[in-house]
């Protein structure tokens, strides 16, 4: 067994516990507790009420002050989606006097961070899908190509909710600044 | 400028602004080492959440941010297998010429066309908006300049293609 294994490649600092590369992430967190799936779903579904009720504002704000935090990866991906909708729902002209409302409220800052979190974990949906079936390519007698291969067509999907969600940032950024984004980029609390 | 590049260049540029706010800091596993963070990944704290800003499915900009680097990856808007092709081509003719432009990394980042590394050396020496115009204007003249290159391949095959038929006409 250990001939064949290339000792050059084997990273020591894993097997340090006391090194650098094992720091305890979990002490930079600040404590969030669970949310359970259920939950999730209960507020998502208080969240479309308001939103079928015409009360797009209060939908945004509550689904942003209870940012599930302590869900796992399908609760937060069902939030995402809430977040979207609500976003979508509301027209280009009432975003600013809508952010200005709610960044000048109690805590407002605070939604607005969150809300950046939102616009970037939408705008990342769906990204790794790596090159994974060349099938656009005919493959060569030399059997090597060093062009990878990419799915054509069909690449302008999403744009839509992608230029919702840009529009959104735009005004976002426009009245909170780029500390909003650092903000975004430093917690460790992810949406 | 089309109506939907506009917000995705300020949203870059202002992802870019932020993302920019670099200090030295030395290597923790190696004395005496100072290499960027978010190649060698030595360890997690320094690593800061990465985002992506995307204009739709195929073009996309992925920032990934650490405490003295910061890895920013474009994916060029790509039609059909030509433009593929071209970009492929013109991606490799600048990555091979690495050390002319500074900041441009010799690989790019898996799913990514062309990807650049900007250091907190790169931020001292250099005027950090300068940087950011410059990304800033590399990814509206890249499309540019294929899409043109794809409009002079096109009319080129058209020419070629007419001259070698004319005599069995």
């Amino acid at each position: 067994m250990a001939a064949n294994i290339n000792w050059r490649t084997i990273n020591i600092d894993a097997l340090d516990p006391e090194s650098a590369y094992n720091f305890d992430l979990t002490t930079l967190t600040p404590a969030v507790q669970p949310v359970s799936s259920s939950e999730v779903q209960t507020l998502s579904g208080q969240v479309r009420q308001l939103l079928r009720g015409g009360n797009a504002e209060g939908a945004l704000r509550g689904a942003l002050e209870n940012a599930p935090y302590g869900a796992d990866e399908q609760g937060k991906a069902m939030h995402l989606s809430v977040v979207t909708e609500v976003l979508g729902q509301i027209r280009q002209a009432e975003m600013t006097p809508l952010l200005q409302r709610m960044y000048q409220a109690e805590g407002g800052s605070e939604l607005c961070d969150t809300l950046m979190k939102y616009l970037y974990k939408g705008m990342g949906q769906g990204t790794p899908t790596s090159n994974s079936t060349p099938k656009n390519l005919t493959p060569q007698a030399t059997g090597f190509s060093q062009v990878g291969g990419r799915h054509f067509g069909g690449g302008e999907g999403g744009g839509q909710a992608m230029s919702v969600f840009l529009s959104w940032h735009e005004k976002l950024v426009e009245m909170v600044g780029p500390g909003s984004i650092v903000r975004v980029m430093s917690d460790r609390r992810t949406v | 400028m089309s109506q939907s590049l506009r917000p995705y260049l300020s949203c870059v540029r202002s992802t870019l602004t932020a993302a920019l706010s670099l200090s030295n800091f030395a290597s923790q596993a190696a004395e005496r080492h100072n290499v960027p963070e978010i190649e060698a990944a030595s360890s997690p704290e320094l690593l800061l959440n990465p985002l992506t800003v995307s204009r739709n499915q195929e073009e996309r900009v992925f920032v990934e941010p650490s405490v003295n680097s910061v890895r920013v990856s474009i994916r060029i808007k790509q039609a059909d297998e030509i433009e593929h092709i071209l970009v492929h081509k013109f991606t490799r003719f600048l990555t091979q010429r690495a050390e002319a432009f500074f900041i441009l990394r010799r690989k790019a980042v898996p799913g990514y066309d062309i990807s650049f590394l900007i250091t907190n050396f790169h931020t001292e020496e250099m005027l950090k908006h300068k940087l950011v115009d410059f990304i800033i204007q590399f990814m509206e003249e890249v499309d540019k300049e294929i899409s043109e290159m794809k409009l002079f391949l096109n009319a080129r095959a058209r020419f070629v293609a007419e001259s070698f038929l004319t005599p069995f006409d």
